[in-house]
This record gives structure tokens, sequence and C-alpha cells, in this order.
């Protein structure tokens, strides 16, 4: 703080200070604490208290409503005389059943206004009679809201009403994220290894535009890629037609879309190149000595891998490994968009569901923290197996 | 290693007189090309598919070569026949959005990171490792964490509906983490000399951030805002979550896929891949000039 003060004065520093301040707490943490805090708050849906909203609302329509009709008719009879409008409000706007047969067909002042007097004297009982019912169902809804209120507050409700099937989903979003982490390691670490060892300037430009152009298009285009390939009528299946294995003749087209499988698959070309970055950035920092040194040595392949290598590779498998992770367990893109309701829901889309569809903001709360704590369990079972520390995952 | 064999076998042969053949080398090339394969076959499957007149897109059932998804057609009256690219007012509209949060979030995010990073690096405490993963927490989480997160406290706190606000307030929260690993990773590479010696020369504080340290960070100014502004236009997870009733050009591009195919979205397609190559060489060159400056 000393430094920072020394360099820079006391106004630059406490400008710093506070916008990392307002940072902090505006941006991450009164975001997360909200959401936390609504995790853990149950919101019981009960019917009762709901109808009772809806009765009084109801009543209360229905009472301005007659108001409205009282100010017609007493305004009507006022300036009544000569030619009664067919369109007066009340007509338009009353119940056909108390006011509407007198008002297009009033002939005479006289008429008109005992036939007001009669309509008045009617909705006046019915608004004496609307507004003692309402007195007892306020009393209803306040009760039945301050039970509900009683029911409410932390708990933990929301986590252990999740449904069996909903459990599975997270367990199966994040055995597959898993998965899909284990696969792009294996895949990507020769990868990055041959460009990070390749001697030739040219040659390693132009691998790493190989790498760059398809990391950098679009999440989104990178799936829909995929989604040509899968479809009933995409090239897949045209190739399986044309190798006599289905026959599109007999409409043997198969929806690979409607599988996880598909979906994995995806996620594996969608986030394969967030795994490959990093390790080459480590394996890239080890000096080529090295290598050399244990082959002279006699060190097998394997062995120089395993010992040299892979040891100085640790941070990036590190960073890469969570990046994989984390972008899969919490993809909406790649099973939202690969085949939408066809298969089996991820636990982003249950996210989802609950925010938009169900509008159960609290239980959607839960289940983000739910994968939330999930990917930090993840994050800090890396730094252990990796021994790396924070600062050297984030770089 | 079979198949490694067929395919090497020719090429190697005089240098396996010399010195044995590298098998090793060989398996790896084999890897490598089937590797590079696999990243871009789809991509020029859809690349192809944006060019073809059928209105599914795809390339296995060709019906002739057009342009008219990136143009669109009018018959001799005027009237709209096929809608392209220039024709979808939500796209257009939609790039719009995403221009306009992106600037919205190199706004915010750049000098967040800056005065994060400034912090960080100066602030010799013990609290620092903590002050930095509480900064750095949001890469580490998931996008439609940040997403859900924003969407809510905006809403409870300010009554604000989700929109273009609350989206560039979510991206924001993340992409201000890599502005400031950026800053951080250039004033590590700071010599202070320079500023203690203007200090000492009885220069006012601002007058030494204005003229030693903003000029030092220009560069990486320069290139956090390229990130933050790539990073906010290509987001969908937590644009998806915070975005509400509005909708960004990636959003309305996940929006057609959801409901039915169209080779318009091929069409994009094109844009970004042209777009991204072009950006991609332009790196890579930068980079390489950078190296041999650092080299020499």
């Amino acid at each position: 703080m000393s430094s920072l003060y020394r360099t820079y004065g006391s106004f630059l520093t406490s400008l710093f200070i506070i916008m990392v301040a307002v940072w902090i707490v505006a941006l991450i943490a009164l975001p997360q604490i909200n959401m936390i805090e609504r995790a853990f708050i149950f919101e019981p849906r009960g019917g009762a208290a709901i109808q009772a909203q809806v009765d009084v609302d109801r009543i209360y329509q229905r009472l301005s409503t007659i108001k409205y009709d009282i100010a017609a008719i007493k305004q009507e009879a006022a300036g009544g005389g000569g030619p009664v409008n067919p369109f007066a409000p009340g007509a338009k706007i009353g119940e056909s059943n108390t006011i509407g047969p007198a008002a297009g067909t009033a002939p005479g002042l006289s008429q008109t206004k005992d036939s007001a007097k009669q309509r008045i004297a009617k909705l006046r009982a019915e608004e004496a009679e609307l507004s003692a019912k309402l007195v007892r169902l306020e009393e209803d809804e306040e009760r039945l809201k301050a039970e509900q209120e009683a029911q409410k507050g932390y708990s933990l409700r929301n986590f252990t009403t999740m449904s069996s099937i909903h459990f599975k989903i997270f367990v199966m979003t994040l055995l597959y994220s898993v998965c899909v982490t284990l696969i792009c390691f294996v895949v990507c670490y020769p990868i990055a290894y041959a460009v990070a060892q390749t001697t030739n300037k040219e040659r390693a430009a132009l691998l790493m535009l190989g790498l760059i152009i398809p990391y950098a298009i679009n999440e989104l285009l990178r799936i829909f890629a995929w989604v040509m390939i899968l479809a009933t009528q995409g090239i897949f299946n045209v190739v399986l037609d044309s190798m006599g294995l289905l026959s599109f003749a007999d409409g043997q087209g198969i929806q690979w879309v409607a599988s996880n499988g598909a979906v994995f698959c995806v996620m594996v070309y969608a986030y394969i190149l967030f795994m490959v970055f990093p390790i080459y950035n480590t394996i890239e920092t080890l000096d080529r000595n090295q290598i050399e040194a244990a082959k002279d040595l006699g060190a097998s392949t394997w062995r120089i891998h395993t010992r040299v290598v892979l040891p100085h590779a640790k941070p990036g498998i590190a960073v890469g490994s969570i990046m994989t992770f984390m972008l899969s367990a919490g993809s909406i893109a790649v099973p939202g968009l690969v085949g939408p309701g066809l298969h089996p829901d991820w636990f982003s889309q249950v996210i989802y569901r609950n925010f938009f569809e169900a509008g159960n903001w609290n239980i959607g709360s839960a289940y983000s923290l739910a994968l939330l704590l999930a990917c930090m369990v993840f994050v800090f079972i890396n730094m252990v197996i990796f021994r790396v520390g924070i600062r050297e995952i984030a770089r | 290693m079979s198949v490694a064999s067929k395919a090497g076998g020719p090429a190697v042969s005089q240098s396996a007189r010399s010195f044995g053949v590298d098998w090793g080398g060989v398996v790896l090339n084999v890897y490598i090309g089937f590797f590079f394969l696999y990243l871009f076959f789809p991509l020029a499957i859809m690349v192809l598919a944006a060019f073809n007149a059928n209105d599914t897109p795809s390339i296995t059932d060709w019906r002739g070569l057009t342009l008219e998804w990136f143009t669109g057609r009018y018959d001799e009256n005027g009237d709209l026949v096929v809608r392209g690219l220039p024709q979808d007012d939500r796209f257009l509209q939609g790039l719009w959005h995403s221009l306009l949060i992106a600037f919205g979030v190199i706004a915010v995010a750049v000098p967040l990171g800056l005065a994060g990073a400034l912090v960080l690096t100066r602030l010799e405490s013990r609290g620092t490792t903590f002050l930095y993963t509480i900064l750095v927490s949001p890469i580490l989480t998931p996008g439609i964490v940040l997403g859900v997160s924003t969407m809510i406290f905006w809403r409870d706190y300010f009554s604000v509906e989700a929109g273009l606000l609350t989206t560039m307030v979510a991206h924001s929260v993340f992409i201000s983490s890599y502005c400031m690993l950026m800053f951080m990773a250039r004033l590590q590479r700071q010599d202070r000399v320079q500023e203690e010696a203007a200090l000492d020369l009885g220069a006012s504080p601002v007058l030494v951030f204005r003229r030693i340290t903003l000029p030092f960070l220009m560069p990486t100014i320069f290139t956090a805002s390229v990130i933050a502004f790539l990073q906010s236009i290509e987001n969908y997870n937590t644009t998806f979550f915070a975005i509400g009733s509005s909708w960004t050009l990636v959003t309305e591009i996940g929006a057609r896929l959801r409901f039915g195919l169209s080779p318009v979205v091929n069409a994009i397609g094109v844009i970004f891949v042209l777009f991204t190559i072009c950006a991609a060489v332009l790196y890579v060159l930068f980079k390489q000039r950078e190296k041999r400056r650092t080299i020499r």
C-alpha cells in the first residue's frame, strides 16, 4: 500500500482503491451473496394463498367497475333527456344483466330517471355485499400469507427437495464434464507438445495459426458445424447410407442429435482448444536441452514425458483441465443447440428452466450454487493434484 | 504404427539409411494431420453450405452455387424472394446491441482491470493472495452462474429488468479479471526507477501516472480493449441468462439454431470465419515480429 501511495499520491491511490472496492462489492460479492441467500430461502408454492389473492383482486376489480357504472348512470341521468346515446358508458362497460336492457331503450326522461335510480340501488346493494366479502377474504389472505412467511426463511429445502431426476442430471453432467476433460487432455497433450517443440519457425507459425483460427471462431458456429454433420439428413448419415449401413429410402436416418452422446462429442470439439493452449504455453518454456539430456542418458520416450515434460507442464494441465471442465459443466450452448429438446436435459438446462419457465428463482439459485460449488471443488482438487497455487492457475 | 508407415514410408526412407527412421516423429505428424482434419473439416462444411442454393443448410444435397444468402434476392417487381443477410433486421439489430455491450464492457473492464492490477502489484501485504483470489474468481466461475447472479442482483436491488445493461455488467465481471491479469503481466516488467526519478524531480503523482505509467501501459490497454471486445461479442453462455427479452448477434444465432436451421446463419458463419482468419494471421505475424525483436 505504501508503495502505491508514495508513487501515485492520495488522490489516485484512493481512486484505485475505490474502483477495486466497487468491483469487488458490486460486481462480485453482492450478486453472489444475493444468489446464495436466495438459494437458502425456500419459497413455498402453496395454492391457497395465491387463490385468495386472485379472489381479492377480482373483487377489487368488480368494485371499481360498479363505482364507474354508478357514476356513468348518474351522469347519464343528469345530462339525460333527449335521445339516449346507445353507446353510453354504462351500457358499454357495465355488465349487461344489470343495466344492459335499460340503456338502449329508454324512451323518455322520467322513465330513464326511474330506471336509473333502480339501477343505482341495485349496484349499491351489490357493492355493500362485495365489500363485506372483501373484508373476510382479505383476512383470509393475510392469514395464509403469514403462514407462508412462517414457512419461509433460511433452510436447506431448496437442495433437499431436489428431485432424484434433477440430482441424477447433476451427477451425470459432472461425470460427462470430467470425461470431456480427460479426453481433451489425452488428445491435446501430444499436439501441444509437438507444436511447442517445433524448431522450424515457419512450421511453428503455421501450426499456431491452425490452432488459433478454430479457437477464435465463435463457439456457436463450431457447434452448428457439428449439428450439420449429425443431423438426420446430415453428412454422417449420408456417409453411412452410401456405405450401405442404413438406407434413407427406407427412412432409416438416425437422429444422432437426440442422444447425450452427440452432445458429449460436440462438447469435446467445442472446448478441446481450451486444453491445448495452456499446456502449450507451459511446454514452450521447457528448455529443450533437458529433453536432449534425458535422451542422451538413455531415457525412453515414455520416461522423458513422465519425468521431464509432464512435471514441467503441470500448471498448464491444471489450467486446461479447469477451463475445460468449467466450460463443459456450465455450457448451455452445446446441450441447448444440439438437438434442442430431443435429448435428456443437462444441468444447465435445468437451471434455465427454473429461471425462465418455472419462474422459481430460488430453486434456480440453489442449483446454480450447486454448480458453482462443484466447480470450486474441481478447482481445489486440481490445485492439490498438480500442487499449484492460485497464482499459477490464473495467469 | 502400420498406418504411419504407409503414410510416411517413402518420404523418410532417405534419412532412415543414415540414422534410423524417427518413427515417433512420423506417428506424431500423422496424428497432427488427423487432428487438424478434425478441427477444420466441420468448419469447411459449414462454409461450403453457405453457398448452396438449398434452403436447408447442407452440402450433400447440392442445388447450385449461390450468393443469395449473403445478398438476398428480389424479383423484377422488387418483391423480396429470398431473405438474405441484409434483409434480416434482427441480425443487424443484434449486431448493434452486441457492439453497444462490447463498448460498454471496454469502458468498465479496462479501467477496473488497471486499478486492480496497480493495487495488487503494489500492495505489500499478506492479504494480497486473498484479494487476488477474489479478483480472479470470476474467471473460474461458470459463465451461466455469473449471468444468473447478475440478473437476479439487478432485479432484486435496483429493479432493473434483464437486458443490455445487465448483460454488459455480467460480461464486465469476468472480463475485468482478464484485463487485470494482462495489466499485471505488463506491470511486472515495469522499471519503477523512472517513476521514482520523476517524483524526485518534483512531478506531481497525477503527472507521473499520466506521463510515465500510462504510456508504459498503452500497448496493454490496446490489447486488453481488443480482447475485452472480442470476449464480449463472442460470449453466449453468460449473455443467454442476462439478456432477458433483448438479444445480441450471438444469442440471435443461437435462437435461429434452436428453431430451425437457415443458410443465413452459414452466411454469418462465413463472415465470422473470414474475420477470424484475418485477425489470427495478423496476430501470429505480430507475435513473430515481437519475438524476433526480443531475441535481438
